[in-house]
């Protein structure tokens, strides 16, 4: 379990992580997500005490490896987690098994069992075949599961991922994210994993913290993420959603009305208690639908489409309706002219009042 | 009100929580013995250009300016030495430039080893090409010359013991470093840019004119300013070619007037202090160059160039470069065997009688002999001495959080700001005037070579350090190991083909070291490099050119090893 309050790191007079603070429960993976510079490298680099933080403090099962207010600073070799670097860092000079068998030798177990727990983590990530081989002759991929084996094989309480699938192509990071979630399964361990890619958080993840500018934006599920974006910012940087600036004109707790430009009411959801005042919804491209001939449902709108484009898994369009212009995304099934007329619609609770 | 409380609160704690004992005090136990290695004969020397008193009392008994307004009486010898500088600066950028061109942007046969062969000079040493120099073109006796007068010319063609032959030679033996600048600007310079010009019409003569020249400018314009630097320093031509004719630079004047009698070292070191400055200024202002010029460099890595199709302009430019090899490699080298070999460094050549005395001489028991072992012992045992230092110190410099790394990187750098001879007149001050009784051992030559090669270790070793990726350290520590294990387990291993070459570049500069030996010496602690002078002084030309070829012969030794080394490191890598 890890507990992270109030972590200010600065570099110089810039604070790049800024009072962040979240609670990553025993076996359960967090993933940290964000844009280049958000800070949740940063963030994660002082988990593991490679950053000497300025202010706040970090607990590991119930540990405090640091603590501004207790002046305490545990260094890294001693903190106990575990960590996967970005660019795998596996040791050219070393073969698999002495990469492997790194910390298990800093430890001093005695060499049976060291050679027990190397197998044991070759095996999991299928590296035995090259046990005896120098890490200097691994493919990218190789490289990644020798890493992988490294970071678990000495029974770490907490592992910690800094991007460690950026470096892959496409195809073999699609593999490697499944592979890595059936691992974290199995082995049950508690990890933090950094990502600027909200595919692989949302598909990997047991709850998403999202960062921005040094601060947290919003925590929770990949779905609620997704379904339910609270700010402006995380509607725009996970996934793809219209944000639709308007006025609050009256609801009753979850349902309200919103006023947007051309005259058009929607059936809005909000998460908080509001009556009036200006705002913005999201809704998100994938929850609109379009019909051909007037039906009509919830927020129905007639539009026309504006431009087609065709990306394979998916449609986009570009719609022109009365509030202005709505990106929609439907199945490649869901054919339509440019130019057609078309029914615009979407359910109530997939259109959400943003903080702020 | 806040900032106030927060701050002072902020800069006492995160020392004493966050770093680990060991770093801390290896920083300062390095930075205490560097910082007291370079300080402590620096002030020295100033204390004593500012001694008003008699030179020879430490501390002095009075103090003032009068030294420094003496260098006024001296003006000649700052004419000579500008004179000598700017003549040699010119040579060696010129010819650099062309060279580099030639080299690293046309197509040539054996350009690469040409390219090799480009540096052997610098490796041959200034002592060395002067030496060799004054053997091929003495007036009269010169081996030039003589040919001259062989085929019927009257008169000397050459004359090296001119303000023109010191220059000559400082260029050809010290301008290398103009040559390995400039084709490093121009390596680095991507192609793009070029072929782009050509794309969008340009000419080959109009895209050097606007697109490659300048690129390169900023390039030239460093070395010329470090070049500069250098030849203000230079000592070894001078000292040959220079004394003997009374044409004194300030380097000599320093060393005459040590060995005058009483020993002037409050002038010496005036003259010292001042030759440091205009040093010093014209490093800032390379490096001002060379920050500003990096647009040149955007990216810092090689490229390889589009070389261009020259013509018959191409065969000039191999002509050129085979003129350089003739008269900095292969004619010196020439000179000193076939006069090593002589009874007589005799008048007609037609006339010598051949022998191995002087190598028996050198090689056999004696002080000769012994200098050579000693230099040979020091190389060693200062290379190995100080790559496991610098390798720590490297560390710390570039990759600790340490408190007081960039001091120490500014304090290990400052020996090459001081011209070596300053710096050995320093020393030679310094250690006379403390009880600790090294002066005149192979221990305080050891210091001294350790001190003043600190600059060399640190660029060459952190260019090592630098390459390792962070995260391959990152991941020892929080797989549990100290820093200490870490160093020991992934840091210096993955150095190791950086340490082996950093090690011999150490060991090559140390036994060709002239500025500070030549001060340091004893009658029981005999390098090579002054003996070689010595030999010369004494006018046995015969020895110092047996002397000067086992020089160069250790010192390729080392570098044909090195350059082995270098390769089977390209390969690995690649």
């Amino acid at each position: 379990m890890i507990e992270v309050s109030g972590l200010t790191v600065r570099y110089g007079g810039v604070a790049a992580v800024d009072g962040v603070s979240f609670t990553v429960e025993r076996g359960e993976h967090v993933t940290l997500l964000g844009p280049s510079g958000c800070g949740k490298t940063t963030t994660l680099r002082a988990i593991a005490g490679l950053e000497q933080p300025s202010a706040g403090a970090i607990r590991i099962d119930g540990r405090t490896v640091y603590s501004a207010a207790e002046r305490a600073n545990v260094p890294a070799e001693k903190r106990g987690v575990s960590m996967v670097f970005q660019s795998y860092a596996v040791w050219p000079h070393m073969s698999v098994f002495d990469n492997v068998a790194y910390g298990l030798r800093v430890r001093r177990l005695p060499a049976a069992e060291i050679a027990r727990e190397v197998d044991r983590a070759l095996d999991l990530v299928q590296m035995q075949a090259y046990r005896s081989r120098s890490a200097s002759l691994l493919s990218g991929g190789q490289q990644q599961r020798v890493a992988l084996a490294r970071a678990i094989a000495f029974s770490p309480s907490v592992v910690l991922f800094d991007e460690p699938l950026s470096n892959l192509d496409a195809k073999l990071r699609a593999e490697m994210r499944v592979e890595l979630r059936e691992l974290q399964r199995r082995l049950d361990i508690t990890s933090v994993y950094v990502t600027h890619d909200q595919e692989e958080a949302l598909a990997i993840s047991d709850r998403v913290v999202v960062m921005n500018v040094g601060g947290i934006e919003q925590i929770g599920t990949p779905e609620q993420i997704y379904h339910r974006p609270k700010s402006r910012f995380v509607a725009d940087f996970v996934g793809s959603a219209n944000l639709i600036p308007g006025r609050v004109a009256g609801g009753d707790g979850q349902t309200i009305r919103f006023e947007a430009a051309g005259g058009l009411t929607l059936a809005a959801t909000a998460d908080r208690a509001v009556s009036g005042g200006e705002g913005t919804v999201a809704i998100r491209t994938a929850h609109i639908a379009l019909a051909a001939n007037g039906a009509s449902g919830a927020n129905a709108a007639a539009g026309t489409i504006r431009q087609r484009l065709f990306h394979g898994d998916f449609i986009q369009y570009v719609v022109d309706w009365p509030a202005g212009q709505l990106i929609v995304r439907r199945p490649p099934t869901d054919l339509y002219d440019e130019g057609a007329a078309v029914t615009v619609s979407f359910a109530a609770e997939h259109c959400v009042l943003l903080d702020g | 009100m806040s900032i106030l409380l927060a701050a002072p609160q902020r800069r006492l704690w995160p020392r004493r929580l966050g770093l680990p004992g060991g770093q801390s005090v290896a920083t300062t136990l390095l930075l205490v013995f560097c910082g007291g290695l370079v300080g402590y004969p620096i002030v020295f020397l100033v204390a004593e250009s500012l001694n008003a008193g008699d030179a020879e009392t430490f501390p002095p008994d009075a103090y003032g300016i009068d030294n420094y307004l003496n260098l006024i009486d001296d003006s000649r010898v700052l004419g000579n030495t500008a004179f000598v500088a700017c003549v040699a600066t010119v040579l060696a950028v010129a010819l650099g430039f062309l060279i580099a061109w030639t080299l690293t942007r046309t197509r040539l046969p054996g350009r690469a080893g040409l390219e090799r062969l480009m540096q052997l000079p610098y490796y041959l040493t200034p002592l060395v090409g002067a030496l060799a120099w004054a053997i091929l073109a003495s007036p009269h006796s010169g081996f030039l010359n003589q040919l001259w007068h062989l085929v019927g010319g009257t008169g000397d063609l050459f004359n090296i013991y001119s303000p023109w032959g010191i220059a000559w030679v400082m260029a050809l033996f010290e301008g290398t470093v103009a040559f390995v600048m400039i084709s490093a600007a121009m390596k680095s310079m991507d192609p793009a840019l070029e072929e782009s010009s050509r794309v969008l019409g340009a000419g080959k003569w109009r895209t050097m004119l606007r697109i490659t020249l300048p690129l390169v400018t900023p390039g030239v314009l460093g070395a010329t300013v470090f070049v500069f630097a250098e030849m203000l320093g230079s000592f070894a031509a001078a000292l040959v070619l220079g004394v003997p004719g009374r044409f004194f630079v300030i380097t000599t004047t320093i060393w005459e007037a040590t060995l005058s009698f009483p020993p002037d070292y409050g002038r010496a070191a005036a003259m010292g202090i001042a030759l440091f400055a205009v040093m010093f200024v014209s490093l800032s202002v390379y490096r001002r160059i060379v920050r500003r010029g990096q647009y040149a460099t955007i990216t810092g890595k090689a490229f390889r160039p589009r070389p261009l199709e020259m013509g018959p302009l191409a065969w000039l430019l191999f002509a050129l470069c085979c003129f350089y090899v003739l008269v900095a490699v292969a004619l010196p080298l020439a000179a000193l065997a076939l006069t090593s070999f002589q009874r007589f460094a005799t008048v007609i050549l037609a006339q010598s009688q051949y022998t191995l005395a002087n190598y028996q001489t050198a090689l056999g028991f004696g002080a000769v002999n012994s200098a050579l072992g000693n230099s040979l012992l020091l190389g060693v045992v200062v290379a190995t001495c100080g790559v496991a230092v610098i390798a720590v110190l490297v560390w710390i410099i570039y990759r600790s959080r340490v408190r007081g790394a960039n001091l120490i990187e500014y304090v290990v750098m400052f020996p090459q700001a001081v011209p070596r001879m300053v710096f050995g007149l320093g020393l030679l001050w310094a250690w006379l005037n403390i009880p600790i009784p090294i002066y005149g051992t192979l221990w305080l030559l050891g210091l001294a070579y350790f001190t003043v090669l600190l600059p060399l270790g640190v660029r060459t070793l952190a260019g090592v350090v630098l390459q390792i990726d962070r995260s391959l350290e990152e991941c020892a520590r929080v797989c549990g190991a100290s820093w200490g294990h870490q160093l020991r387990t992934v840091t210096l291993p993955l150095m190791r083909p950086g340490i082996l070459a950093a090690w011999l570049l150490l060991f090559i500069a140390s036994v060709r070291e002239l500025g500070v030996s030549i001060f340091l010496v004893g009658p029981k602690a005999q390098v090579i490099a002054p003996s070689i002078v010595s030999a010369w002084v004494s006018s046995s030309t015969e020895l110092s050119a047996a002397l000067a070829l086992i020089q160069s012969a250790a010192v390729f030794i080392a570098l044909v090893v090195l350059l082995r080394a270098a390769r089977r490191y390209a390969g690995e890598i690649g």
